[in-house]
């Protein structure tokens, strides 16, 4: 099989198989859905406070951070099945995966090495297929 | 003669606290990449590699590291770009 990602002369091909896109857009549109939702574990992990000495975060600031992680992973849905990948919108896939990693980890309720070391095999996998995609499109980029 | 009272102490507390610097703390993450946090600090703060490296390590092996000190504004949108990676990035006023 061919590497997943390469850099050709024009950008990033991807060479991924349909059911692994499938199962991608699945992860992507549970994550965004997760997000919006107040009290989800997800929403806790990617807009919890970040000023920790206030109340609560400024509005605007609240308005940003939504924006910067649903924007990645809604620019992922709509490239999910291209074969070539410009250098932005690679990064974006970099930063959209990186977003659902931490949002099935929330929902593993992964908090710490431990927690990883004590998943089942198939949640393991969920967390490894996204780590090896990131770590296959830094190396795609980087080349 | 008594001093007046201004009413203003709490916003000269307040102003000391906004010129004050803050701290931008990046948290480990299980999850994480280690080639990841390197690759967004690079990204975010324009570190070189070594630098990007070695606050990477101290995230992964202490838990948490300062990674930029500075004004807040600048701060909190670090923070946010940090959150754009789905790292986590809190600020704090600098000790």
């Amino acid at each position: 099989m061919s590497e997943p990602f390469h850099r050709t002369a024009t950008g990033i091909a991807v060479d991924l198989p349909d059911e692994l896109r499938r199962w991608l857009l699945g992860e992507a549109e549970a994550a965004g859905a997760d997000v919006v939702t107040i009290g989800d574990p997800v929403h806790h992990r990617l807009l919890g406070p970040i000023d920790l000495s206030a109340d609560h975060d400024d509005p605007l600031i609240e308005l940003q951070r939504q924006f910067a992680v649903e924007g990645p992973l809604e620019r992922f849905v709509a490239t999910a099945h291209a074969t070539l990948l410009s250098e932005d919108e690679a990064e974006e896939w970099i930063r959209a995966f990186q977003l659902m990693l931490a949002a099935a980890a929330a929902r593993l309720a992964v908090q710490t090495d431990d927690d990883v070391a004590a998943l089942k095999e198939e949640a393991a996998a969920e967390l490894t297929t996204l780590q090896a995609g990131i770590s296959l499109l830094i190396d795609a980029l980087d080349a | 003669m008594d001093g007046i009272d201004t009413g203003l102490s709490g916003s000269t507390d307040t102003l000391q606290r906004i010129d004050s610097p803050w701290d931008v703390v990046l948290w480990n993450d299980p999850v994480s990449l280690i080639s990841l946090v390197v690759r967004v600090l690079r990204k975010v703060f324009g570190y070189d590699k070594a630098k990007a490296e070695r606050l990477t390590m101290e995230v992964h092996n202490d838990g948490k590291s300062v990674v930029w000190t500075g004004e807040k504004e600048k701060a909190t949108a670090y923070a946010v770009a940090l959150h754009g990676y789905a790292l986590h990035a809190t600020i704090q006023p600098s000790a």
